[in-house]
């Protein structure tokens, strides 16, 4: 067998636990946003299609939704890629570059799509019948989106693939054909459809007090499918478990604590969601399912440590400290919560949504 | 030579990153000075109690959202995903460095994405002086995300100090900081007034058209003079290489600035005549070309900012061939095929040239070079060489051409390289010449393998046409006195009359070719 390729990775500013914090802080807000637009997408273009009045209007409320959604998927995104190239540059941008020709298409069809999704907002009723069509069209090139992250996330976590660069210089290589993928794959995306459900409720309720009927008919819906896509999905996670490597899987079976832990809170999270889903208490149902995607986000960062355990631990990069850019960044971002903070208060103060309160 | 190279051999990585960063750095831009200059249209339609103006500015706004929160953003991600997969390690070493600079900048992205919806979203429906203040904060961390990204980019150029200490601040704060966010605030003021140049000639309202085609063209103007001052300063500041490579050194940045001396000029005609003397003229193709005489600045300036750091991809740290400065004399000794990761050709022998040579041409020229492509085909720069000129250029490259990183590697690999260029693409006879041990090499060996590499026969023969052969010696001992960047020729006391002879002898037949 030939020896593993596996780049030289540089020096980390700051002990690498201060980037994983800040990878697991910021890498669920971009799931969460991911499964709100993905999830909110299918669900606006199934309501558009089945035609009647309270559809169509949820239908176009999500339409209005979905490019502030993308923009914070992208936006959430940045930073956990950002952290990720960090702590596993030496891997991610090996993969990336493996499958550099379907790594790059991401920008043009991210571009087209969002696009879509806009003319899809500013021209709801003009569009017509064709509306629903081009959601369609949305809905899947942001799914393609998805799986090269899948196949990236993937392949960065199997450098014994890497030799496959000499017959792919081109970027060609994909790891849809590895154990593991398609239900890891189906697991997001089912999990974006369920999200999607708590998503399209939530929405629903930030116009209780000017549309009761609207309001009601988006948690029905909403939690609908989320009872429905988790099922499902609770499915779909055993068989992905199945399909890991008997080392891995038993991680979460009692051979890593934390893992264990945090996999039998998991499964507590979703069958508490599922009840509150089913008994329509969203708030609930909205707990639940948050710390439910805060909690596979660290079993997904678990199993991540146990693909490259052999080649690679996070205690291996080399610290050259310099602590005050991370002072900085604190700083900032919290600068940067209070203007969001503000600028939140300020459109609620000037929406008239708020007259229903109280 | 850490990372897998992504091989497009006629497109080159090069050309894709040009591609989205030149559009992206014109949209980025626009995104910065375009939130001040909605706070100031608007200002301007309450001031004057105009209705049709503040409409024009909510239009604006709409079509400022479009083209920034799409295509600016996403493009900038773009940037990201391609630096990553063309030159992976100066992005990793970037990234590491800076990893809190870039999420500080990213919080600023946060902030201005919300701040743009809420400035967009909420025209007309919250009281108009809480509206101006998020005009104000969406500027604000626009213009913040330009002076993080600004400080750590501009390391690539200008390092200072950080190239040896690699500390943070020292790199943020380089030595051209100052200047080049001074000139990128400006350009970037000078854009957003472009785009309501271009604004304003699709109003339909005739008066807000004269009105705010005005307002953007004194804007332009104004902010493009300054523009043009501090780019004079940033100048001022670039390394002494850098700023050689600017003032005509580079063949590249040569062939660019006219372009954007161009952009220059035609803006400033457009703006003064259909701007400010007959605002009536500003009709769709005229503010179309104005958008296109700034786009022509923009990419005049990022094409030479990007061509004034080589041979470096991050000036005196790392070469374009992803080598760092301080690890070739290592591989000089070691061999950069044995060093290397993702070759299969580690050892070099006889028997492996052409192989071991096509992997050294990706490691170490792909980064600016394609294959039979357009864009700086190695095929058509290396035509007129033979294969013992390819083996001395080769080992003389950055010393001949100084905006060419060095060679990394042994003697040995270095001929495999001249293998693969020579007789593997270019189908040419790669066998080794005689050794010349006992007599001088002739004339036409000595110009194949110390002059071809910059010039043809018919080049110099027709410049020397009627230069006596003695005179032709003696320039060949002071060849430094012609060019800074020719070195004297080192031959031997024959071989400099073999030269000469044959250069001379050429310029005779040519001249009796002529009668």
């Amino acid at each position: 067998m030939n020896p593993l390729i596996i780049p030289q990775p540089d020096t980390i500013p700051v002990s690498w636990g201060w980037l994983q914090f800040l990878l697991l802080l910021t890498f669920p807000l971009h799931l969460l946003a991911m499964n709100a637009m993905l999830g909110g997408l299918a669900i606006g273009i199934v309501q558009h299609m089945r035609g009647g009045c309270l559809q169509k209007q949820l239908a176009h409320r999500i339409a209005i939704a979905l490019p502030l959604v993308i923009a914070f998927v992208v936006n959430f995104g940045v930073a956990p890629l950002l952290f990720i190239q960090v702590l596993y540059g030496q891997f991610v941008y090996s993969s990336s570059i493996l499958m550099g020709a379907f790594w790059i298409l991401i920008v043009p069809i991210l571009i087209i799509a969002y696009y879509g999704a806009y003319l899809y907002d500013f021209r709801f009723t003009q569009l017509s019948s064709v509306g629903p069509w081009l959601g369609v069209l949305v809905f899947f090139l942001l799914v393609a989106i998805g799986f090269f992250f899948s196949n990236n996330m993937l392949l960065m976590s199997l450098p014994e693939q890497f030799d496959q660069y000499f017959s792919h210089k081109s970027g060609t290589w994909l790891s849809f054909g590895q154990p593991g993928f398609w239900p890891r794959f189906l697991h997001m995306l089912l999990g974006a459809l369920a999200m999607g459900g708590v998503f399209v409720a939530l929405l629903g309720r930030f116009r209780k007090s000017v549309n009761r009927a609207l309001a009601n008919h988006a948690e029905q819906v909403g939690l609908g499918c989320f009872l429905l896509f988790t099922l499902g999905n609770v499915m779909i996670g055993f068989w992905y478990l199945l399909t890991l490597p008997k080392e891995l899987m038993m991680l979460f079976m009692g051979g890593n604590i934390g893992a264990t832990i945090t996999f039998g809170l998991a499964l507590l999270l979703a069958a508490g969601a599922l009840i509150a889903a089913y008994k329509k208490r969203f708030w609930l149902t909205f707990g639940h399912a948050v710390a439910l995607v805060v909690a596979m986000t660290f079993l997904r960062s678990w199993l991540r440590s146990a693909y490259l355990k052999d080649v690679f631990t996070l205690d291996q990069l080399q610290v050259v400290p310099q602590y005050s850019p991370m002072i900085f960044f604190f700083v900032i971002l919290l600068g940067g919560i209070v203007c969001l903070g503000w600028l939140l208060k300020k459109t609620s103060d000037a929406l008239p949504l708020k007259r229903g309160r109280g | 030579m850490n990372y897998p190279i992504w091989f497009l051999p006629e497109t080159g990585g090069g050309f894709l990153i040009a591609l989205i960063s030149i559009l992206h750095v014109f949209v980025s831009h626009f995104a910065v000075g375009g939130g001040l200059y909605l706070i100031y249209a608007e200002k301007k339609g309450l001031k004057e109690n105009s209705r049709p103006i503040l409409d024009f500015t909510k239009k604006h706004a709409r079509f400022f959202l479009l083209v920034t929160m799409v295509f600016g953003s996403i493009s900038g991600v773009g940037i990201w995903f391609i630096i990553a997969l063309v030159n992976p390690a100066a992005t990793s070493l970037l990234i590491h460095n800076f990893v809190f600079g870039w999420a500080a900048e990213w919080v600023f992205f946060t902030v201005e994405i919300a701040a743009a919806f809420v400035y967009y979203y909420m025209f007309g429906r919250m009281d108009s002086k809480t509206h101006l203040k998020v005009g104000w904060l969406y500027f604000i961390a626009a213009w913040m995300s330009l002076f993080l990204i600004n400080g750590i980019i501009g390391v690539m150029l200008t390092p200072g100090s950080w190239s040896e200490t690699m500390d943070f601040w020292a790199g943020f704060f380089n030595p051209g900081f100052f200047p080049s966010l001074v000139f990128r605030t400006f350009i970037a003021l000078m854009i957003a007034a472009c785009y309501g140049f271009l604004s304003a000639s699709f109003a339909t309202d005739r008066k807000v058209r004269v009105a705010m085609t005005r307002f953007s063209a004194k804007w332009a103007l104004l902010t493009l003079v300054v523009a043009i001052f501090s780019g004079l300063w940033y100048l001022s500041v670039l390394p002494l290489s850098s700023h050689e490579l600017v003032m005509g050194k580079s063949p590249t940045i040569a062939r660019i600035l006219p372009w954007g001396a161009g952009g220059i000029l035609s803006l400033l005609l457009l703006l003064l005549g259909a701007g400010i003397l007959r605002p009536n003229l500003n009709l769709k193709p005229v503010a179309s070309l104005a958008m296109v005489g700034a786009l022509l600045i923009m990419g005049g300036f990022e094409w030479t900012r990007e061509a004034a750091r080589r041979p470096y991809v991050i000036n005196e740290v790392m070469y374009s061939s992803s080598i760092l400065k301080k690890d070739v004399n290592e591989l000089n000794q070691k061999g950069y095929l044995r060093t290397a990761l993702w070759v299969r050709n580690s050892e070099v022998s006889e028997d492996n040239l052409l192989e071991a040579g096509q992997e050294l041409f990706m490691h170490q020229c792909y980064a600016c070079h394609t294959v039979n492509g357009k864009n700086n085909d190695i095929v058509r720069a290396t035509g007129t060489m033979s294969y013992p000129a390819l083996v001395s250029y080769i080992r003389r490259i950055h010393e001949v051409r100084y905006f060419m990183p060095p060679f990394a590697g042994t003697e040995l690999e270095s001929r495999a390289l001249a293998v693969y260029i020579a007789g593997g693409l270019q189908g040419k006879d790669v066998r080794e010449p005689q050794p010349a041990a006992a007599t001088a090499k002739n004339g036409a060996t000595l110009f194949e393998e110390n002059c071809s590499s910059c010039h043809t026969v018919e080049e110099l023969t027709g410049s020397l046409a009627g230069v006596a052969k003695d005179e032709i010696v003696g320039m060949l001992k002071t060849l430094n006195e012609i060019s800074e960047e020719m070195q004297p020729f080192s031959g031997s006391a024959e071989e400099h009359e073999q030269l000469a002879a044959f250069l001379s002898g050429q310029s005779d037949m040519k001249n009796q070719g002529g009668e």
